[in-house]
């Protein structure tokens, strides 16, 4: 009987000169192997919005410091908000938030043993996909 | 026979599963709340005034030291996952991961500095 150990084939194995060990981790969600399915979008889109929240955290924190301080910087803030890039990084924003939002809650709910059928994941990671297409549509025209 | 193991695997790791739920309940009551303060500034709805008014007391600084944390521990665990998926170098593993948490505190005590000291 083999057995695996960080890569390597220790006990008796012809095959043991021959296995090299582990030069890659375990690469997951593995996009290039498994075929596209709403599940697999939903999880590597909760990992693209989360990354873009936490891009987000600095510039939350930067805005306080402007907005909290003098009249100026308050208005020099209010300009920025309103110019291209600031209603563009709004708009991103409100999407990244609330897909992650919705997706978390998501992910919560099938932590906790609910909607765990292969069917109920599937019609979930569509609709919280959905709500954030809404969301994109919604804020787009009243940003 | 002496077993080595990869950085991470000797633990197992429910602790790092437990913490990223739990900030992610208080992230899902919070975060939308700095959203939605944009949103009002953004729209006017908000002054100057108003705004001092919503953040400079004692709720609104206990609030956002909740949220730093929770954003801290939430945003920590989740990019070390990514990087432990993607990055197959343990060098650049430890790397990135260390000059997160370097840079995550540092962006920790700059936000505790602002929102302690918002009104003298």
């Amino acid at each position: 009987m083999q057995c695996y150990k960080f890569g390597h084939v220790t006990g008796e194995g012809s095959d043991m000169k021959r296995r090299k060990p582990f030069s890659h981790g375990p690469q997951s969600p593995a996009a290039s192997i498994y075929r596209w399915r709403p599940t697999m979008i939903a999880s590597l889109a909760h990992r693209i919005s989360g990354l873009l929240l936490v891009l987000f955290v600095p510039l939350y924190l930067w805005l306080l410091h402007g907005m909290t301080g003098s009249p100026e910087d308050f208005s020099d803030a209010y300009d920025w908000l309103h110019s291209p890039l600031g209603k563009m990084s709004l708009w991103l924003l409100g999407v990244a938030l609330a897909y992650h939002f919705c997706n978390g809650l998501r992910f919560l709910s099938l932590d906790a043993g609910w909607c765990e059928s292969r069917a109920m994941m599937r019609l979930s990671a569509r609709v919280v996909l959905g709500i954030a297409v809404l969301v994109a549509i919604v804020l787009a025209v009243l940003l | 026979m002496k077993l080595t193991k990869e950085p991470g695997s000797a633990r197992s790791g429910i602790g790092d599963w437990y913490w990223q739920r739990l900030a992610a309940v208080v992230l899902a009551v919070l975060l939308p709340l700095p959203f939605f303060l944009i949103i009002a500034v953004y729209t006017g709805g908000v002054d100057q005034l108003g705004l001092l008014d919503l953040l400079d007391n004692f709720v609104s600084r206990l609030l956002h030291t909740l949220l730093i944390l929770a954003l801290i521990v939430h945003a920590y665990m989740g990019l070390k996952v990514i990087f432990e998926d993607y990055l197959p170098q343990i060098g650049w593993r430890v790397t990135l991961i260390g000059s997160m948490l370097v840079v995550m505190s540092g962006f920790g005590i700059w936000w505790l500095a602002i929102i302690w000291a918002w009104g003298g």
